[in-house]
């Protein structure tokens, strides 16, 4: 599910750093104490191991370029042959990985299998699979219990060595996971420590994996608050992949607006038994539309009753109505039962990903896309970009901010922006209009980037001459004669060093 | 970013200049009282060899301290005034016991005092005239003939030097702790077309180098030519030690149009423009011949290019036969390049003729029209709001504003709701498109019964009251007189886009709201 872009009475955790590489810590299996020691020669803790990753973080404001080599260290744990878990911030733009275990002082080549961005789970295997035959599988558990005491195994700063932290659980409720920023699921809060390279990592109880540490806060703002992923987003993942591919979540793509005014649910003619939550949009592209609308009253999904600030009762539990959906796939069906206009109704959809959501989040092990014609440098919009470039300009900007909100994704699915300008005589003029989102060229509206490379090909009839390409609110468009952009453009390449002058995607 | 906003309409001149309403004394003063005085007495003059003589015959007796007590609006909670404050400044004397001030200086005035400079006598005074886009006011004695003739027998009139240029030598005149006269020159480099205080477009300015120091009065200093008011001081960049001037022609034109009882203001062109100096641009536009021209990119409602007839798409060639350059400069004949929304702006009255020529597909037009003024009513977003409280209605918590400049100004976070209204203002054109004449938003909700589950709302444009349309403030009260089966429903432009109140409850909490701990006098003010 991802966050709503409105200001939803839930606070989300902004202030969360992003992608802190924690380290999980292996862990003897039975439930420890705190007076049992571990013997690490024992091959218990063998399961667990540190992830040492080479990575290429791609580079937006050159994005011909390959990108700045970086580096960083997680932890991963065994969960089945040669199948490790690991967060997948891990493992993002990964060039090289390797498997380092307690015991063993050979490091062990590994690629990844699947990568979960939207829930920060990925799995990996070594290049050779023999060495770790006769590891110690970790076995997954359950929900812990409000109270209970947890231990999070990995390798955190502070030293080489597996590390052991011991904490309760603090808090189970839904949360924004910070690696793409936009995805909210089930969390669980622990007061183990909880540090930058335990990600990746175990949390256990009673030998059974609970969790897998993920994100926490910086000490500045929060302390001993650290978070897992439970073991239902555990599973989903591992039931998506089954069949090979990773489908991601799927949305219902509605905003909903509690019902805590009695002059609302008069209005709405809802009975007085706290069921029932107001549609306030529904997205034209998603699978709720033409089902729902806005006005609309929301009383049960599948089987569970909505409650009037849209939350659902799971085994007993109170949890976001986003759960239901949370635990289906793509393909599912979600049984709705609404009320419209005081009408009782019944529906069913069939679940999807959506793809305007992903936009709004950060992406990873994408290559940037771009072209660049006659110096002027086209890129897709989407928040890696916005973020990297900084981008202030006004029409830019409102339109990534309302992008869904306003469902700006329906005249533009992929918003283009002129991100520079690369200097030269034959756009001399052009600076100012840096960071514009592009209207349309020779005519021909811009809805994704592969639209510029066919616009700039094909001269409008009335002006052969020209290549006229207009920018959203910007009071002229910028115009270049044809014949002089086509001389300009490879001297602009080389002397920018551009050795292609796009990459529109494989 | 446009490549060239020469007429300014929105409100980026406003973020840069700040606002009446909260302006600060145009010289920032670092420490007052810090700053060594001059011995009493000692009238400190300084005297390059260029500067022109103090004017020491008519000089003093010109000047007066203005002091203004004001009280601004309180743009969050409408129905209260933020705190008082002072602003003190100096007055120019006219004939006719006219003085002459900065509007910002007298804005938002609760009480406005002349005192002589040597602080000997104090009467009260109020406001005759004022334009607050040309930032001018002129202020009368308000007291007996008993207090009034001593006071102003001390003073002389002042008259208006209207020829002063780039390279001329300006006094600026202070006064300081006892009356004395501080005399600080200045030169003039550069006349030019520029913001003043709100956000409405520019106006001519002259810029001038000179140290100025500060002192207590600091708002409307005057600046003069011998002994002939030159200009006004209209702000102080201390970092580069540049005066902005509100130049003579500016108040003779205001002076005139006072002169006749009824006062007009200054006329608009009401475009945005681009220049052309691209010469790609040039030939795509069928400019290649010809030297000047700028492109008009759009045209606002109510200004004079739509009385005049001029389109969106128009490339502007000459102005009452002067020629428009690809910067949109014209060559006037006293400060050589200057903007050309000076000829039918600064230098213009509204309904005099005028005559442009332009470029429309391929062919040369002449158009001729009267000159108009943008009236509050063409805006969308009144550009600025004074003397009185903003509009708005209390329905049982849910507070309804009408949107205007100030109010953006007023909001210190830019977050996404205030942004939101921001792009509104600056692009009104799809609300003037639907028919609303103002923006109704939702202001603020106050924590009532009524308004259970709604506390955190603020900022959503209202679309609908009752399913009636709201065009204005007034249709809100308009459409609550009409609830359906006891429950008001409004409609809203962003999420969560539908409210509902119950409009027995709302009466009930609008008395809480009146005799209870918010003690809301009244519960609206429409306009």
């Amino acid at each position: 599910m991802v966050a709503n872009a409105m200001p939803a009475p839930r606070t989300l955790p902004r202030l969360l750093t992003a992608a802190y590489l924690w380290l999980a810590l292996a862990l003897s299996l039975p439930a420890q104490t705190a007076s049992q020691a571990i013997d690490v020669g024992s091959g218990e803790w063998d399961g667990v191991v540190n992830i040492d990753v080479s990575v290429l973080v791609p580079n937006f404001r050159e994005p011909w370029n390959s990108g700045q080599p970086s580096g960083g260290r997680g932890t991963g744990f065994l969960i089945g042959p040669n199948r490790f878990l690991t967060n997948a911030h891990v493992v993002s733009n990964a060039t090289r990985i390797l498997i380092r275990t307690s015991n063993d002082p050979r490091p062990h080549p590994a690629r990844i299998l699947h990568i979960a961005h939207d829930c920060d789970l990925a799995l990996i295997e070594a290049e050779n699979p023999a060495p770790f035959a006769k590891v110690r599988q970790l076995k997954l558990g359950n929900i812990p219990r409000l109270n209970t005491e947890v231990i999070a195994i990995g390798y955190p700063i502070g030293g080489e060595r597996i590390s052991v932290t011991r904490g309760v659980v603090s808090r189970i409720d839904f949360n924004l996971y910070s690696h793409s920023g936009v995805d909210s699921h089930l969390s669980i809060q622990v007061d183990a420590a909880i540090n930058p390279g335990n990600s990746g990592g175990p949390v256990l109880q009673d030998g059974r994996v609970v969790g897998v540490a993920f994100q926490g806060y910086s000490g500045r703002v929060a302390q001993n608050v650290g978070y897992m992923i439970p073991v239902p987003v555990i599973e989903r993942f591992l039931q998506d992949i089954e069949d090979g591919r990773y489908d991601h979540y799927v949305e219902l793509a509605i905003s909903d607006f509690a019902i805590e005014n009695p002059a609302q649910k008069k209005a709405l003619k809802l009975p007085d038994d706290d069921v029932g939550v107001l549609v306030a949009s529904v997205e034209p592209k998603g699978c709720a539309e033409g089902v729902l609308k806005a006005g609309d009253v929301l009383l049960k999904l599948d089987d569970n009753a909505v409650l009037n600030n849209g939350l659902i009762r799971i085994g007993g539990e109170l949890m976001d109505m986003s759960e239901v959906v949370e635990r289906k796939f793509a393909g599912d069906k979600l049984r709705l039962e609404f009320l419209r206009d005081g009408k009782p109704m019944k529906a069913e959809v069939t679940l999807e990903r959506f793809e305007p959501y992903v936009r709004m989040g950060e992406q990873y092990n994408k290559r940037p896309r771009y072209l660049v014609h006659a110096g002027l440098v086209f890129q897709p919009m989407d928040r890696n970009l916005m973020d990297a470039l900084q981008i202030r300009d006004a029409a830019a900007t409102h339109l990534f901010d309302n992008y869904l909100t306003e469902h700006l994704y329906l005249k533009r699915p992929e918003p283009v922006v002129l991100t520079q300008v690369l200097a030269d005589e034959i756009n001399a003029y052009f600076g100012p209009y840096e960071q514009s989102v592009v209207e349309s060229i020779n005519g021909k509206p811009i809805r994704q980037l592969s639209d510029v490379a066919a616009a700039l090909d094909k001269p409008d009839p009335k002006h052969p001459d020209f290549t006229v390409i207009k920018l959203l609110e910007k009071g002229r468009p910028l115009v270049l004669k044809r014949q002089l952009a086509a001389q300009a453009h490879p001297h602009i390449l080389k002397t920018y060093g551009i050795e292609q002058d796009r990459f529109l995607g494989h | 970013m446009f490549a060239q906003r020469l007429l300014p309409s929105a409100a980026l001149l406003t973020i840069l200049l700040g606002h009446a309403a909260q302006a600060q004394a145009p010289i920032k003063t670092s420490q007052p009282g810090a700053a060594p005085k001059p011995a009493v007495g000692t009238p400190l003059m300084l005297r390059p060899p260029a500067a022109p003589k103090p004017a020491a015959r008519s000089g003093p007796t010109s000047l007066l301290k203005v002091n203004c007590t004001y009280q601004d609006p309180n743009f969050q909670i409408p129905w209260q005034k933020e705190n008082p404050g002072q602003r003190r400044g100096l007055g120019s004397v006219l004939s006719q016991r006219r003085i002459l001030v900065t509007a910002q200086l007298v804005a938002n005035a609760t009480y406005i005092e002349l005192e002589l400079s040597d602080g000997t006598l104090k009467i009260p005074a109020k406001v005759l005239a004022r334009d607050y886009e040309a930032n001018l006011a002129l202020l009368a004695a308000d007291s007996s003939p008993e207090k009034t003739e001593p006071f102003f027998s001390q003073l002389k009139p002042i008259e208006l030097d209207e020829g002063a240029t780039i390279g001329d030598m300006l006094a600026l005149w202070q006064s300081g702790r006892v009356g004395e006269l501080i005399v600080t020159p200045l030169r003039i480099s550069k006349v030019l077309v520029s913001g003043y205080v709100v956000s409405t477009p520019p106006l001519l300015v002259y810029e001038a180098q000179g140290i100025v120091r500060s002192e207590n009065n600091s708002f409307t200093l005057p600046a003069v030519r011998g002994d002939k008011l030159a200009g006004l001081l209209l702000r102080y960049d201390s970092k580069n030690q540049v005066a902005a001037l509100l130049p003579a022609p500016i108040i003779a034109h205001f002076l005139r149009d006072v002169a006749d009882g009824n006062y007009e203001g200054f006329p608009t062109l009401g475009v945005e423009l681009q220049n052309t100096q691209d010469d790609q641009w040039r030939d795509y536009l069928g400019l290649a011949g010809r030297k000047g021209g700028i492109y008009v990119s759009r045209v606002m409602k109510g200004g004079s290019a739509q009385s005049l007839g001029i389109k969106s798409g128009d490339i502007l060639l000459s102005i009452n036969g002067h020629e428009v350059d690809s910067r949109g400069d014209y060559r006037d004949e006293r400060y050589g390049a200057l903007n050309a929304s000076h000829l039918l702006r600064g230098s213009a009255l509204i309904g005099d003729e005028a005559q442009v020529e332009v470029l429309r597909e391929g062919k040369v037009l002449r158009l001729k029209g009267k000159l108009t003024r943008r009236q509050a009513e063409d805006y969308l977003v009144p550009p600025y709001l004074f003397e009185k409280g903003p509009p708005y209605l209390v329905l049982g918590g849910v507070v309804f504003g009408q949107l205007t400049e100030s109010h953006l100004m007023g909001f210190n976070q830019r977050s996404g709701a205030v942004q939101r209204l921001a792009r509104i203002a600056a692009r009104p054109e799809e609300l003037e498109r639907e028919g609303r004449r103002r923006v109704v938003f939702l202001s603020t909700i106050l924590p009532t019964p009524s308004t259970q589950g709604y506390d955190q709302l603020s900022g959503q444009v209202v679309l609908e009251v009752n399913g009636r349309k709201i065009t204005r403030l007034r249709d809100v009260a308009e459409a609550l007189k009409s609830p359906v089966d006891g429950i008001h429903t409004l409609k809203l432009r962003e999420f969560p886009h539908l409210l509902h109140l119950d409009a027995k409850l709302v009466e009930a909490d609008n008395l809480t709201l009146q005799n209870g701990p918010y003690r809301i006098s009244q519960l609206q003010r429409l306009d």
